[in-house]
C-alpha cells in the first residue's frame, strides 16, 4: 500500500484524540416502553423522535445504521450543532462531525447522551423527496441500549433497558483505519473457545460437506463425560454451525465455563444431541 | 478530517437502500416452520457493530448477512449467487428455493434482490467490518417474524409470525444522483486505500489443564488452582499436577480466573507455554514448566 504522507496520519490521530469519552448507559426505569412506527412505502421504519425537546421529527429507524445520524437541520434546530456551524472540513452531504445528543426521545421512550453524526445521507434525502420528510436516522448507539423487540405486523417495538453499554463504531473505526496506515500485515487473530472441552477436530480441505469430524476426544474431558467420541462429525455447537474448524472454534468461544451447551453430532446416520459442559481451563 | 468521515461514510451507509423503481409484486415465499415456536439465532457483532447473522443458501453456505431493517429485502451478493447458480430475473431479483437462518429460520423459495450494495463491497474491500459480508437480511424476511434484540445475550430470538409480507416498492423518479456521488465516492477511497490485508485466522492452542480461583487459606488472597489435568496432554507431560498453585502465565502474574483466561487466548498450537507454579506439598519454592501446546480446545 501506498505512503501516506505524515500530515494525513496527523489528522487520522487528531481525529482519534478528539474522541469524547464512551457513554455510559443510563438506566431508565426498568418497564417496557412500546413505541409505534410506521412502515413507508420503500418498507423502512420511520419513527418519531424529538432531539433536546424540539421536534418531532421522522427519522427512519435503522438496525443496520451503527451509527444515529441528523441532518444539518434538525441537527442546528435542537442545538445539536451550533446555529453558525460549518462543516467539518469537507463540504459534501453537509458533513459536521460528530455530536452528543444530550435527551434523545423515540416516542415515549428518552436516552440521555446519545452519540450522533451530522450529515446530509443522500439516501435519507432521495427517500425524503419521495415520501415526505425523513430528518436523520436512528440506528445502534440508540437500540443497543435496550432489549429490543421489533414486531412489524403490529407496527410496534419494545424497549426495555438492558444495561448495555454499546462501543463506539468511531472509536474501532479509527483502529482500523490506524491498522490500514500501516503496511504491515495486520496480527493474527486467534480465535479463542472461552473454557476447555476436550475435543479435537479436523476438515479436510476438499470436504464440503456440512460439520466436522471429532479427531479426538480427550479422556476426562468434558466432551468425553458427555459422550461424544472419535469419528463423530459435530454439526452445531450451542446452535452454532460448525462447518469449519474456525467456525467451531468461534462457536466454542460463545460458550463459558459451566454453561452446558446443546451438541448436535451426527454418528453413523443417526444425530445425536448431548449437553456438554465444558470447564474453565485450556 | 477528510478520510477518515469519507470511510466512516461509507462503513455507515449499510443503511436505507431504497429499491429501483419496481412494479410491487406479490409475495410467493412461505416459511415452513409452521408452529410459532421462538428460535434462538445465533448473531455477532462486526466491528463496525453491525448485527451479523448466517444464512445458508440451497444447503451452500453459511454466508455473512447484515440484520437491517433499513434494507428494504433480502439481499444476496452477485458473487454467491454465481456459485450458487442462482440467476436474477430482468427486475434483479432471484429465488432461493431454501434459505436457512442459523439457529433454524427456514424459508422456501426466498425472493432476493441479486446486487452489490457499494456499502458492502466498501466495507468488504477494507475488511472493515472483521468479516466477509454477503448481503443483508432486510425487511421481507424480518417482517415474517417477530424479532428480539438484546446484545446482553449471544443470541436473538425470533418468532415466526404467520406472515407473507409484499415486496417492497422502489422509489419512482429521481433523487439518486446523491446516492451516485456516494458509490462513486466509496470506489474512490477504497481504490485508494487498496485492499487491506487479512489478518490470519488461527485456532487457539491446547494445554490440558483446568483451574478453578480459590482463597488461599493462609494470606486470603485469591489464586489459581489447577483443578485437573488431561492425562497425557500437554500439561501433564510438562510435570503439572492437580493441587498446583499457578504463579506466572508467560511470565504475567495470574491472581484471579480473568487473568489467566486472557493470557491463555493468545496461546497458538506449537507454542511454547512459560507457567511458574507453587507446589503445595513441596514449600514455598517456585518451579518453571515449560508446556507445548497442541490442538485442540
Amino acid at each position: 500500500m501506498k505512503r501516506w504522507p505524515a500530515a494525513i496520519l496527523f489528522v487520522f490521530l487528531a481525529a482519534a484524540a478528539l474522541r469524547a469519552q464512551a457513554t455510559t448507559a443510563q438506566l431508565e426505569a426498568n418497564k417496557p416502553v412500546t413505541v409505534p412506527f410506521e412502515l413507508i412505502q420503500t418498507k423502512h421504519i420511520a419513527v418519531q423522535i424529538k432531539i433536546n425537546g424540539k421536534g418531532p421529527y421522522r427519522v427512519i429507524f435503522d438496525t443496520g445504521a451503527p451509527v444515529t445520524l441528523l441532518n444539518t437541520k434538525i441537527a442546528k434546530e435542537s442545538g445539536v450543532l451550533g446555529k453558525n456551524a460549518k462543516g467539518g472540513g469537507f463540504g459534501l452531504f453537509g458533513m459536521a462531525g460528530q455530536a452528543k445528543i444530550k435527551e434523545l426521545q423515540v416516542g415515549d421512550l428518552k436516552a440521555a447522551d446519545v452519540p450522533a453524526i451530522i450529515m446530509d445521507h443522500p439516501t435519507v434525502d432521495a427517500i425524503s423527496k419521495a415520501l415526505g420528510p425523513i430528518e436523520g436516522i436512528v440506528g445502534f448507539p440508540f437500540f443497543a441500549r435496550y432489549k429490543m423487540t421489533l414486531d412489524y405486523q403490529a407496527k410496534e417495538m419494545t424497549f426495555v433497558p438492558n444495561g448495555f453499554n454499546p462501543p463506539d463504531v468511531m472509536a474501532s473505526l479509527m483502529t482500523t483505519i490506524m491498522a490500514m496506515m500501516n503496511d504491515k500485515q495486520p496480527p493474527p487473530k486467534i480465535l479463542a473457545p472461552a473454557a476447555q472441552w476436550g475435543l479435537v477436530v479436523t476438515k479436510k480441505a476438499d470436504d464440503d460437506e456440512p460439520g466436522v469430524t471429532i479427531k479426538e476426544v480427550r479422556s476426562g474431558s468434558a466432551a468425553a463425560a458427555a459422550g461424544l467420541k472419535a469419528g463423530d462429525r459435530l454439526l452445531t455447537l450451542d446452535g452454532r454451525w460448525t462447518d469449519t474448524v474456525a467456525d467451531t472454534y468461534t462457536a466454542a468461544g460463545f460458550v463459558k465455563p459451566g454453561q452446558a451447551a446443546k451438541v448436535v453430532v451426527k454418528r453413523g446416520d443417526k444425530e445425536i444431541e448431548v449437553a456438554v459442559k465444558p470447564v474453565s481451563g485450556i | 478530517m477528510r478520510l477518515p468521515w469519507l470511510l466512516l461514510g461509507l462503513a455507515l451507509l449499510g443503511v436505507a437502500l431504497p429499491l429501483g423503481a419496481d412494479e410491487p409484486k406479490k409475495a410467493d415465499a412461505k416459511p415452513t416452520t409452521g408452529e410459532a415456536k421462538p428460535l434462538q439465532i445465533p448473531y455477532r457483532l462486526t466491528e463496525t457493530k453491525h448485527v451479523l447473522i448466517r444464512a445458508k443458501i440451497n444447503g451452500k453456505g453459511p454466508f455473512n448477512f447484515i440484520l437491517d431493517t433499513g434494507a428494504p429485502a433480502l439481499f444476496v451478493a452477485t458473487s454467491v449467487c454465481k456459485k450458487l447458480g442462482v440467476a436474477p430475473g430482468k427486475d434483479g431479483w432471484g429465488t432461493f428455493e431454501k434459505f436457512e437462518v442459523e439457529g433454524g429460520a427456514v424459508l422456501s423459495k426466498a425472493k432476493g434482490r441479486i446486487e452489490d450494495p457499494f456499502q458492502l463491497e466498501g466495507m468488504n474491500s477494507l475488511g472493515l467490518a472483521g468479516a466477509e459480508l454477503h448481503g443483508m437480511i432486510g425487511y421481507t424476511v424480518l417482517a415474517r417474524f417477530r424479532i428480539e434484540f438484546d446484545f446482553t445475550k449471544d443470541k436473538m430470538t425470533w418468532t415466526p409470525l404467520d406472515y407473507n409480507p409484499p415486496l417492497p416498492r422502489g422509489l419512482d423518479g429521481g433523487g439518486t444522483a446523491g446516492m451516485d456521488a456516494m458509490a462513486g465516492m466509496v470506489k474512490m477511497v477504497t481504490g485508494l486505500l487498496g485492499k487491506r490485508p487479512k489478518p490470519e485466522i488461527v485456532p487457539r492452542g491446547f494445554l490440558g489443564f483446568a483451574w478453578e480461583e480459590k482463597e488461599n487459606p493462609k494470606t486470603e488472597a485469591a489464586e489459581i488452582v489447577v483443578n485437573s489435568v488431561v492425562a497425557d496432554g500437554p500439561a501433564a507431560k510438562a510435570g503439572l499436577k492437580v493441587g498446583d498453585v499457578i504463579r506466572e502465565f508467560q511470565a504475567k502474574h495470574v491472581k484471579v480466573a480473568n487473568d489467566i483466561q486472557k493470557l491463555a487466548n493468545s496461546v497458538r498450537a506449537g507454542d511454547t507455554v512459560k507457567v511458574t507454579i507453587l507446589h503445595p506439598e513441596t514449600g514455598p519454592k517456585a518451579e518453571a514448566l515449560t508446556i507445548q501446546a497442541a490442538e485442540g480446545f
